[in-house]
């Protein structure tokens, strides 16, 4: 199979590479928020391809997974949920342009200056050179999965560790026990048994019944 | 394949492994009791589990430096020393709020948890030898002191601290971030020792030098140091009043403990550039917290000023970069840990009919209703002013020294003449407490707990101190001279 | 597949490369949607037996043809697009929804590496398709401006995004024995015969996903998103004509896709139940295990209840999550102790 296939890739990357910019800028100017999120979906959701094309299919998978599928969907529930006249808050926003401008261009500038100064020196690709196996050798899953439990297994862990802080803290600051609420209790209602429920009466004529309430509830 | 089959020894970072694991069970035990209970039960099992590893801490002293999981965690004498404050004040901030916590409807169990949980991450912050594990610890630490603050969610102060301090704290995260990205990409190396190795054979880039920039900011920011100091007085006084007692003593000791762990530790040979960037943020820190601090007249926020100043002594010792600076860091830092739980201790007692008050003239005439307690206060104010004879003086002492002894002569006459300012105003809080019209008198203390740590407090930062500070000496050289190997 | 396909045309260029990848999609396409016309007449035709009902008799012989014609009658209406709502993201929706039912497929064997794309990830892959399938109901719900709609909308983005975890600790079950995320060599770890199949030593996850497959296609007891006694039709209320048969297409498709998955899973894929038939096609088996899978879903449909909203929330978090995040603890424990099923 020698037919040419290497324009494939190098098109796909165009295209994700000019999605990606593209939606990110929109992102930023779009004006109505829902439209915001969407477009950084689309951000996500092509950077996720350009992943594939690295060869990281695994941590692209991840991206849609992760972020994509569940951050992103958050977002966009918040966003929609939220009554806020985004208009309004825009307004006003324009004259902090000049300082946001200077920032922006301080730290571009800072950029440059640096990106031109950076060499790579010996120290720092000897530095550099990560316990990483080789992707000849294994599959990208498990390679991440070789660090990951091995070297990288304190940060891991402490990772894990700040996302448990933030499910507490999310608890506790949301979660409100009310009261007066009837909750279904459903072992009860499992457990609940026909001679719990009724009573067959048998009502000879002419006497009636008389109940008794709450016995049997 | 396998590529590193070796299990990392475990054995050096036991005391966090502990803590980590005893997180899970507290928040097991918590939500499994009874909602009345949950809160006391937690508490003291927390209480009991900081004081276990402090415990398995000390077994550890006198040992050797050694590293683990890849040489991302260290444990030194160093770590020991600041990590044994840093349960101690969180220890007793936990302790002292139980009764703050039950008036104010907040007494959840996530509480001691969450302190917890803070707490490991400032273990992990001292203990890091990496600038991934620096970050976790950070954010650890950060993310719990976040809710922590914003815990008593109905009242608007509370949330507003919390808010204030996570977007805030977020935004030196980033700066942190950016300025390790900048020190890999100049270095290619995110490992402390890595680092020292590389930047010490010749001139450092200019990019580590933008990179060490950022770090420091997002450090100070950290420590509360000026200029990034303006969530403090807000935090402070939003806080609930346990909140903040805990935010003035452990994660302060724990951040100057990273600024200073990762200053030594990955740029010791950078002296000279990082120098001249902490003595600034030292001489503004003081100045802020000496001029600041005189128009307050809200006690938290005095004391959020009053921190912001006593970062800015304890970074001379640091800025000194001798081993002799960084004891006297220390030594000021376990001082500083006292007076500030007693003096919180004191806010946390001031309370009248209709709940907490918090104004300085609140406690106008306290030696004439209720003398022990104004002169315990006396005592910390003394201590803060660092008027010889208590204990504050002696931290002071020990940094002026260090400083000028490394040449920085200037740094220790400001020092000197700001803490002069400084002392007014804790003077001034001492003037009210004998000199003005009594106030209506306080309610019956906060507790025993409370009343407790005020007593031993006061104690240990009055002139008894003489006989504990030779042992802290000993031991804050000690735990120096393992930072610098 | 592609290239089985472009090695058939015994000459090499890239517009033939281009053309193999497109005539082995719709070798994927046609087929499926055609199965998708019959999977809608097969679903009334159970739903109807067990009401002992007669269903869709009249179009075709048995009624065999009623699909296409309502098919038919649908793409001949008129498109309404409501005054209010957000025109693109209106009509973007539908076609959301159908593209990803459709794009699933690609990584579903039909036999050992016939695929549209083998990938490493495959199974990664479906998961991460079906996680954006929320998006085309979130989008409709919001963008059809409509109260209902958008009730619908968020109840089946919570609904997904919940159900979702468990699915993924099921996943994690299988894989932590197979080794691998490739479809084929999930099916080829069950090669063999009936007794090799998955759902042996699988079945309480088994059951947990197809529980939760049920919810993350909306399909009864979980149809909460569409529930017409409160919420008319929920996302689909404002739709009509071709944007309305998009969205029942895609979800038939996923449903199709989710019974495929099942029987790639759990029930060795391709591979015949004895050895000795063998000589019948792989695809054959898959479509019949499919189709196993579909009549389940579909007699659940008949006689199940719908869920009402927070027990389905309670089912999904504190049901299935610890239960799934145990069997992933109980089946590696297993697979480390090297008990022979398992590992």
């Amino acid at each position: 199979m020698d037919f040419p296939v290497e324009i494939l890739p190098a098109l796909a990357f165009y295209m994700f590479a000019a999605i990606t910019v593209a939606s990110g800028f929109l992102v930023i100017f779009a004006k109505n928020p829902v439209h915001s999120v969407l477009w950084l979906i689309l951000a996500f959701f092509s950077a996720a391809g350009l992943f594939v094309l690295m060869g990281a299919e695994f941590l692209a998978m991840l991206l849609v997974i992760v972020y994509v599928g569940a951050v992103a969907v958050l977002f966009l529930f918040v966003v929609m949920m939220l009554d806020i006249n985004f208009e309004e808050l825009r307004e006003g926003a324009l004259d902090y342009i000049p300082i946001g401008a200077l920032i922006g261009l301080i730290l571009l500038a800072e950029l440059v200056t640096l990106g031109s100064a950076w060499v790579v020196g010996e120290d720092i690709t000897r530095n550099a050179a990560a316990p990483m196996p080789s992707v000849a050798e294994v599959h990208n899953t498990e390679a991440i999965g070789q660090i990951l439990y091995t070297d990288y297994i304190y940060a891991f862990q402490g990772a894990g560790l700040v996302l448990l802080v933030a499910m507490i803290g999310a608890i506790v600051l949301t979660h409100r026990t009310r009261t007066g609420v009837r909750r279904q209790n459903i072992s009860a209602q499992v457990s609940r048994r026909p001679e719990d429920a009724f009573e067959l009466v048998n009502v000879k004529s002419g006497e009636g019944v008389s109940l008794t309430p709450g016995k049997k509830g | 394949m396998v590529f590193n089959e070796v299990i990392p020894n475990l054995g050096i970072a036991l005391p966090e492994i502990v803590m980590a694991v005893g997180a899970l069970a507290l928040l097991m035990v918590g939500v499994f009791s009874t909602a009345d209970k949950a809160y006391r039960l937690v508490t003291n099992l927390a209480a009991a589990l900081l004081l276990l590893t402090a415990i398995l801490l000390i077994t550890q002293v006198g040992g050797e430096r050694q590293v683990t999981f890849g040489g991302m965690f260290v444990s030194d004498g160093f770590a020991i020393f600041t990590k044994i404050l840093v349960l101690i004040g969180s220890g007793i901030s936990l302790l002292m709020a139980e009764r703050f916590l039950k008036e104010h409807n907040v007494a959840k169990f996530e509480y001691p948890v969450l302190v917890v949980l803070a707490t490991l991450g400032m273990m992990a912050m001292i203990s890091a030898n990496n600038f991934l594990s620096l970050y976790i610890g950070l954010e650890l630490q950060s993310l719990a002191l976040y809710v922590l603050a914003s815990i008593n969610r109905d009242r608007n102060r509370s949330t507003e601290a919390g808010l204030k301090y996570f977007v805030l704290g977020a935004l030196s995260s980033g700066m942190l971030l950016f300025g390790i990205s900048y020190i890999y990409g100049f270095a290619g190396s995110i490992e402390f020792d890595v680092l020292a190795e590389t930047l010490a054979s010749g001139e450092a880039s200019v990019g580590v030098i933008v990179g060490l920039v950022f770090l420091i900011a997002a450090l100070a920011f950290k420590i509360s140091a000026v200029p990034f100091h303006m969530w403090t007085p807000d935090v402070y006084e939003g806080a609930p009043t346990p909140v903040t007692a805990f935010f003035a003593s452990a994660p302060k000791v724990a951040a100057l403990a990273l600024f200073v762990r990762v200053m030594i530790g990955a740029f010791p040979d950078m002296l000279h550039e990082w120098q001249q960037v902490v003595i600034f943020i030292s001489i503004a820190s003081m100045f802020v917290g000496a001029f600041l601090a005189l128009v307050q007249t809200n006690i938290k926020r005095l004391m959020a000023y009053s921190s912001i100043g006593h970062v800015g002594f304890a970074l001379v010792g640091l800025a000194a970069g001798t081993q002799e600076g960084i004891t006297a860091l220390l030594i000021y830092v376990a001082i500083y840990l006292t007076m500030t739980l007693g003096a919180f201790g004191a806010i946390l007692s001031m309370r009248r009919g209709d709940g907490m008050v918090e104004s300085i003239h609140d406690l106008a005439g306290l030696s004439r209703t209720n003398l022990p307690m104004a002169l315990a206060i006396a005592t910390f104010m003394f201590s803060l002013a660092g008027i010889p004879l208590l204990a504050g003086f002696f931290g002071k002492w020990e940094v002026f020294k260090a400083a000028v002894n490394a040449d920085l002569v200037p740094l220790a006459i400001i020092g000197v003449l700001t803490s002069v300012v400084g002392a007014f105003y804790y003077l001034r809080v001492i003037k009210i407490m004998f000199f003005d019209d009594p106030a209506p008198a306080f309610e019956g203390g906060a507790g025993r707990t409370v009343s407790l740590v005020i007593g031993v407090t006061a104690i240990v930062n009055s002139p008894v101190s003489f006989l504990l500070i030779s042992p802290l000496t000993v031991a804050a050289a000690w735990a120096a001279g393992s930072l610098l190997y | 597949m592609v290239d089985a396909i472009y090695s058939l045309f015994g000459t090499e260029g890239p517009f033939l490369y281009l053309t193999a990848i497109v005539l082995s999609i719709l070798a994927v396409v046609l087929p499926l949607l055609i199965a998708v016309a019959f999977a809608v007449y097969f679903d009334r035709k159970i739903w109807a037996a067990v009401q002992m009902r007669r269903g869709p008799n009249v179009v075709g012989p048995f009624g065999l043809l009623q699909s296409f014609a309502d098919g038919l009658k649908l793409f001949l209406k008129e498109t309404i697009i409501p005054a209010g709502a957000n025109k693109a993201i209106f009509l973007i929706a539908p076609m959301l929804t159908f593209t990803l039912a459709l794009i699933s497929w690609a990584v579903i064997p039909f036999e050992a590496r016939v695929a549209i794309a083998d990938l490493n990830v495959g199974i990664l892959y479906i998961l991460a398709i079906s996680s954006l399938g929320v998006y085309g109901i979130i989008m409709s719900g919001w963008a059809s401006n409509s109260r209902y709609a958008f009730l619908g909308g968020l109840r089946s983005a919570a609904q997904m995004v919940s159900y979702e975890v468990s699915i993924g600790f099921v996943l994690v079950c299988v894989l932590v024995k197979v080794g691998s995320l490739n479809m084929t060599d999930i099916v080829l770890a069950q090669e063999g015969g009936i007794w090799n199949w998955h759902f042996i030593p699988y079945l309480p996850v088994y059951v947990i996903f197809f529980i939760s497959a049920l919810a993350e296609t909306n399909r009864p007891p979980f149809d909460l998103p569409e529930a017409e006694a409160e919420l008319v039709a929920g996302y689909q209320v404002e739709y009509s004509s071709m944007a309305f048969a998009l969205f029942f297409l895609g979800e038939y498709a996923n449903i199709l896709l989710m019974s495929a998955v099942m029987a790639i899973l759990f029930l060795g894929g391709w591979d015949a139940p004895l050895p000795i038939l063998d000589f019948i096609p792989g695809w054959i088996w898959l479509l019949v295990k499919t189709a196993f899978g579909f009549w389940l879903i579909a007699m659940v449909k008949a006689f199940v209840p719908r869920y009402r909203y927070d027990q389905l929330m309670r089912l999904g978090w504190k049901v299935f999550l610890p239960l799934s995040l145990f069997f992933v603890v109980l089946y590696s424990g297993l697979k480390v102790a090297g008990v022979p099923l398992f590992s």
